[in-house]
This record gives structure tokens, C-alpha cells and sequence, in this order.
């Protein structure tokens, strides 16, 4: 679009003349503009990468410690991540399976004790619960342990997690050493046969073995303190079981569940069951009049251990009512 | 018995020979020490003499006889094989078994007073139904597939067959940890020196350690003092891996342990020196040592175990720094 000259005849010609060299000097500047006056822009400068590469390194290396504790515990548990933890567990306990406490007032504050509990469903949420409940009774250092069989304990990505948050693997070595450090335990004698039960079975516990806690009480005269637990089992509802493949060695069945496999690692999140943990009166050994390996007073009196979480196991689902509501 | 006056040393590598032969001689009475080993190491120090010995000769043990008939050997100290499975022919569970064979008839013979063995607490097995601590009444149960376990295990047993046969000889065994220190160089500690440290997928094991001169210190009480019995010699606390990565800012490689099982070192990221398959369990299940009894016998170690690895980590960083 061409643009129509200006009308300067208004002008006077002195004006006008004032005009021409004022374009005249600017045509002048602009004919000798040198390029270099201008400010140098900035260079690209490459950054250090070994030293960013460096301190990315140290970042990466040093994350997660901030949840680690100082002191090590001898069995792996860590304070500090219980700590970070006690958040979300509170929100189970409280909200989202709106546990039931009840006789936790019978419980022995002075010594350590052994806690006898039934025990469901594959991932040890019922230990953890037990665990955490407990855990305001007696001062954080002395925190209740809880046991797991061979088949948790060494689960790839169970393992590490469960050491920190104060699992120990079952065994009467452990259960010895726990005791004698001024632990308490809580113990789950019906084994994997407990965590296999179908849904149907549920509330029925199968036989106690020998079970490596009990026996280390019964020589200790430590006292035994039975608990029925019931919701766990509505957590992860066992429909069927099948045999784990090779590669998962280790496991004594894979468990299908309403979420399990069909939302696959999502189905390992618990349903929102209300739970009753029920504690029932503490017993020292010393009333069992146990000798030695004496295999016939030893079965009688895991018979009668039995008896008595089974007993606590059938009150709390009465005073549970539905499990869903 | 009074301080021994001779000591023969034997398996002892050319750092932890001079560092246990330099406490030696702090002692008053200046112990001479005689150096058993199949490859003469350098020269021989004050007070020292090398005795190069071909184990797999058959008429080794004649010499050694003479050796310590001549030199009046009170106590004879073996280290045993390294405590991880290397090239060298220390490895070789042939070599291992003749050579602890020939220093036990070569002690029988010459009437030795003393007899130290180094083992290993690697001897009990990563095993995933061990305890979270073994005592020294645990069984040695190795790794199926470890012919280098095999053969150490074979070779304490002999010392404790030999124990019980020659009553007049005191014997001591101590099963140490994993020994960490400034100084330490071993394949461990190369292998924990790497900038990216290859891990088991989804395992985070507790281990725990010893420090080189607590371990140090033990050894010259065991050769110095009566301390029959076999014992464990660690260090307070237990660390999981990953912490003890953390603590060190080093970068974890988990990889599956199918992987590293069957291919160890293939992957540039896991070249791990001397690291043979048999090696990962050790980094996946629990194979830690209850060390009560070696506390109350030699005294409480000055380091944890946590000292002990940041005592090594601090000494990796300044070579680092160094270089």
C-alpha cells in the first residue's frame, strides 16, 4: 500500500530547511551504524554436566534417608518411617476399618507378654493393626513386634518394608532373642494354614502348631495373652486358591479375591470391613504346669490356647454385627 | 602360657600380613614371625622371615615341619581362604583342603601350643530360613552351589577334629564379618566402592560388618591370650542395604535376581568385581551373626557397624578426591 506524501506546503522554509537536515543527520547516523556498539548478547555456555550429573547423584542417593532412623534397631524396625506412617495407619484404624478395641485394660504393662491371635488373609495386615494399636500402651522404643512365616517374611518387596515396620520372621531363635531384649510379641500359631482359609471357614481357626513363641513363653513364664481378631478376614475375601507359579517361589498359594487378580496390583489394597480386636484375660505359664518337651502337655496346652482365641474370635463377630456397615 | 615367642602366619594377604606383624611387634617381647605363603610377598619385615611353601607339593609338609621345629612355633595362625570367591587359587576347594591339611599335620608333628583359624561368617549361608541372628551353635550350611563354601566349611571342620584330638593345643576360631576400614582392600570393598551398586530387585537385606582394626585387635588377642572356642567377630548393629547405600550416596542398580544369578557382571551397570551368582544371595537374605560371645571374650569392638561402613565410605571419598 503506497502512502500519500505529506503536505508540508504550510511550512516555512525555514522550518522546512530545519526539517531536511534533521533527515539528513538521521540518514548520516543511520549510514554509519556500526554493528559491534551494539551489547554483545549473551553466549551459550554448556553447562558442567559431570558436576550437575554430581549433585543430581548425591540428591538421588540421599532420598528416602530423611525417613530412615538413626538408631539401628536390631530386627531392622525404623522409628523414624513408623513415625511417617502412623498418619495413614491411624486413618485405618480410625476411619476406614473403624477398629474395635476391647479388654486392652487386661493387658500386663510391667513385662513382656506374648499375644496369641488368629490370623487371615496373605498380606499381614492383621499384625500391623495389632502392632499399632498396641503401640500406644507401652513407650514407642519397646514397640510390640509382630511375627510372619517363611512365605511373607521373604517376599520380594515385603521383606524391607516388613523389617521397618517391626516383623520378624517366626522362629523359636527370634522369639528367644525378643523376649529376652524385653519385647513383646504377638504371635499367629495357626500359620499359613490361617491366612489359606476360605471365606466360608472364616471365623474357624485351624489347629495350632508348635508354635515358636509359645513355647519360648511357656520356658520363660512369660505371660500369654490371647486376642481374637475378626475383619481381617472381610479385607482380601478368599474365594479360591491356586498354586503360585515357579518363578514365585516361596508362596503357598496364589489367593483369588473379589480385586485379586482383577485389578491386579490395586487388588492388594484392603476392603473397608469394620474389625473388633478383642483381648482376653493374660495367663501366666506357670499355671500350665508344663515340663520340659513334654509333647502330650504341650499339644493340650496349645489345645487350650486355641480354645480361648476362638472363644474371643466368636464375641467379637457378635459384637461386630455386619461387616460392612 | 606366656606371650608365644614364635608365630607363624599363614594366608594372610600382603595388607593384613604387615598391619597384624606391625601390632606384633609392639609387643615386649617381640615375637619373631614367620610368613607361610605360596607367592613370597615382597620383602620380609624386622623380626619377620618368609617361608615360601607350594601347597599342592606333597612334600610340603616335611619342610614345614622343619620350619617349625627349627623356629620353635608356638602358634600358628591361618586366615583360611578370602571370605568371597575370587580367581586366585585360594579359591580352589582342592587347594584349600590340602593346604589346611598340611598346617594341621605340620602343627601335630611339631607340638604346637596354639592354633588360630580365620573364618568366615558367609559360612552359615544367606538363607531364607535363617534366624535374624546366628549363634556359633548354628550349623555351617554354605550355598548349594559354592564349592569355595564348601571347602572352608571342610576346613574348619578338620580343625575341629583336630581340636578335639589334641586336646594339649588350644584352638581358636574366629568367624568374622565383613571387614570395612580405610585400609581394607578387598572384593567386598571394591565391590561397595562402585559408583552404582547392583541389588537384588525388591530384597533389602540387613548386614552388618566388622572394622579392620577391631578385627585387628582380635586376632592379636586370640594369638597373645587363651581363648579356646569358636566365635563370631562382628560389630554391634545392623544397617539394611539400602540405608547403607544412602549413607554413602551411592546409586542402586535392582535387578532381578533371576538376572544376576545367571548372568553376573554382563550388565555394564553390574560389573561387580569377582562377583559370582553364588554372591547375590548374600545381598537377599539375612545371614547375620549373633556376636555376644566374641564381645564377652575379647572385649566390645570400638566401631558399630555403621562406623565401620562410613569409616570405609569416608576413605573411599578422599581417594576420590585424591585421584
Amino acid at each position: 500500500m503506497a502512502s500519500a506524501s505529506p503536505d508540508l506546503s504550510h511550512l516555512e522554509p525555514a522550518d522546512l530547511e530545519s526539517l531536511r537536515q534533521a533527515l539528513e543527520d538521521l540518514r548520516m547516523e543511520i549510514r554509519t551504524f556500526r554493528p559491534e556498539k551494539l551489547p554483545t548478547p549473551p553466549r551459550f555456555e554448556p553447562p558442567d554436566w559431570p558436576a550437575l550429573f554430581e549433585r543430581l547423584r548425591g540428591y538421588v542417593g540421599h532420598l528416602g534417608m530423611d525417613e530412615r532412623s538413626l538408631p539401628d534397631d536390631d530386627f531392622g524396625l525404623d522409628l523414624q518411617f513408623l513415625a511417617r506412617l502412623e498418619p495413614m495407619l491411624d486413618f485405618l484404624q480410625t476411619h476406614y476399618w473403624r477398629v474395635r478395641v476391647e479388654g486392652l485394660e487386661q493387658i500386663p504393662l510391667s513385662a513382656p507378654c506374648v499375644f496369641v491371635a488368629n490370623r487371615s488373609g496373605l498380606i499381614p495386615y492383621d499384625g500391623l493393626m495389632l502392632a499399632h494399636v498396641l503401640s500406644g500402651v507401652g513407650d514407642a522404643e519397646s514397640r510390640v513386634r509382630f511375627l510372619v512365616s517363611d512365605s511373607v517374611a521373604n517376599q520380594p518387596f515385603l521383606q524391607g518394608w516388613l523389617a521397618r515396620v517391626g516383623a520378624v520372621r517366626a522362629c523359636r531363635e527370634n522369639a528367644e532373642r525378643l523376649l529376652d531384649s524385653g519385647f513383646s510379641i504377638i504371635t499367629f500359631p495357626e500359620g499359613d494354614g490361617g491366612a489359606s482359609k476360605s471365606f466360608r471357614d472364616r471365623y474357624t481357626l485351624v489347629r495350632f502348631s508348635r508354635d515358636a513363641a509359645v513355647l519360648t513363653a511357656l520356658e520363660r513364664q512369660v505371660p500369654l495373652v490371647p486376642v481374637g481378631l475378626v475383619g481381617a478376614e472381610e479385607t482380601h475375601p478368599l474365594l479360591a486358591r491356586v498354586p503360585p507359579p515357579q518363578s514365585l517361589g516361596g508362596l503357598p498359594f496364589l489367593p483369588v479375591t473379589p480385586t485379586f487378580p482383577l485389578f491386579g496390583a490395586l487388588g492388594a489394597l484392603p476392603l473397608p470391613a469394620r474389625w473388633v480386636i478383642r483381648f482376653g484375660q493374660a495367663w501366666s505359664s506357670g499355671e500350665l504346669e508344663v515340663e520340659g518337651d513334654d509333647e502330650v502337655a504341650l499339644m493340650r496346652v496349645h489345645a487350650e490356647i486355641r480354645e480361648r482365641v476362638q472363644a474371643l474370635v466368636r464375641a467379637a463377630v457378635k459384637t461386630r454385627g455386619p461387616a460392612w456397615r | 602360657m606366656s606371650r608365644p615367642r614364635c608365630i607363624a602366619l599363614a594366608g594372610f594377604d600382603s595388607k593384613w600380613g604387615p598391619s597384624l606383624h606391625e601390632r606384633l611387634l609392639g609387643w615386649e617381647s617381640g615375637p619373631r614371625v614367620l610368613r607361610l605363603d605360596s607367592v613370597p610377598p615382597g620383602e620380609a619385615g624386622e623380626n619377620e622371615e618368609l617361608l615360601p611353601i607350594d601347597w599342592r607339593d606333597p612334600d610340603s609338609d616335611r619342610e614345614l615341619i622343619d620350619a617349625f621345629t627349627k623356629n620353635s612355633v608356638d602358634v600358628l595362625v591361618h586366615r583360611g581362604s578370602p571370605g568371597f570367591p575370587t580367581p586366585r587359587e585360594e579359591a580352589d576347594p582342592e587347594f584349600e583342603s590340602g593346604r589346611i591339611r598340611t598346617l594341621l599335620k605340620a602343627a601335630e608333628q611339631s607340638g604346637l601350643r596354639r592354633l588360630v583359624l580365620g573364618s568366615s561368617t558367609l559360612l552359615y549361608g544367606a538363607l531364607p530360613d535363617n534366624p535374624n541372628f546366628l549363634t556359633e551353635s548354628h550349623p555351617l550350611r554354605g550355598h548349594p552351589h559354592a564349592r569355595w563354601m564348601e571347602a572352608r566349611i571342610e576346613a574348619e571342620q578338620c580343625v575341629h577334629d583336630f581340636a578335639q584330638e589334641h586336646p594339649e593345643t588350644e584352638v581358636t576360631v574366629l568367624r568374622s564379618g565383613w571387614s570395612l576400614g580405610p585400609r581394607t582392600r578387598t572384593p567386598i570393598s571394591r565391590f561397595f566402592s562402585q559408583a552404582s551398586v547392583p541389588t537384588c530387585l525388591g530384597y533389602d537385606p540387613l548386614l552388618q560388618f566388622i572394622h579392620e582394626e577391631d578385627l585387628l585387635s582380635v586376632y592379636e588377642k586370640a594369638i597373645g591370650e587363651s581363648h579356646p572356642g569358636t566365635f563370631n567377630i562382628v560389630a554391634r548393629g545392623v544397617l539394611p542395604l539400602s540405608t547403607l547405600l544412602a549413607l554413602a550416596g551411592k546409586k542402586r542398580w535392582p535387578l532381578p535376581a533371576v538376572m544376576l544369578e545367571r548372568w553376573p557382571g554382563s550388565w555394564p551397570w553390574g560389573k561387580a568385581p569377582d562377583a559370582p551368582s553364588t554372591f547375590y544371595d548374600f545381598l537377599r537374605y539375612l545371614w547375620v551373626a549373633a556376636g555376644e560371645a566374641g564381645w564377652s571374650e575379647f572385649g566390645e569392638p570400638g566401631y558399630t557397624s555403621r562406623e565401620a561402613w562410613i569409616s570405609f565410605v569416608s576413605a573411599e571419598r578422599m581417594n576420590d578426591y585424591r585421584r
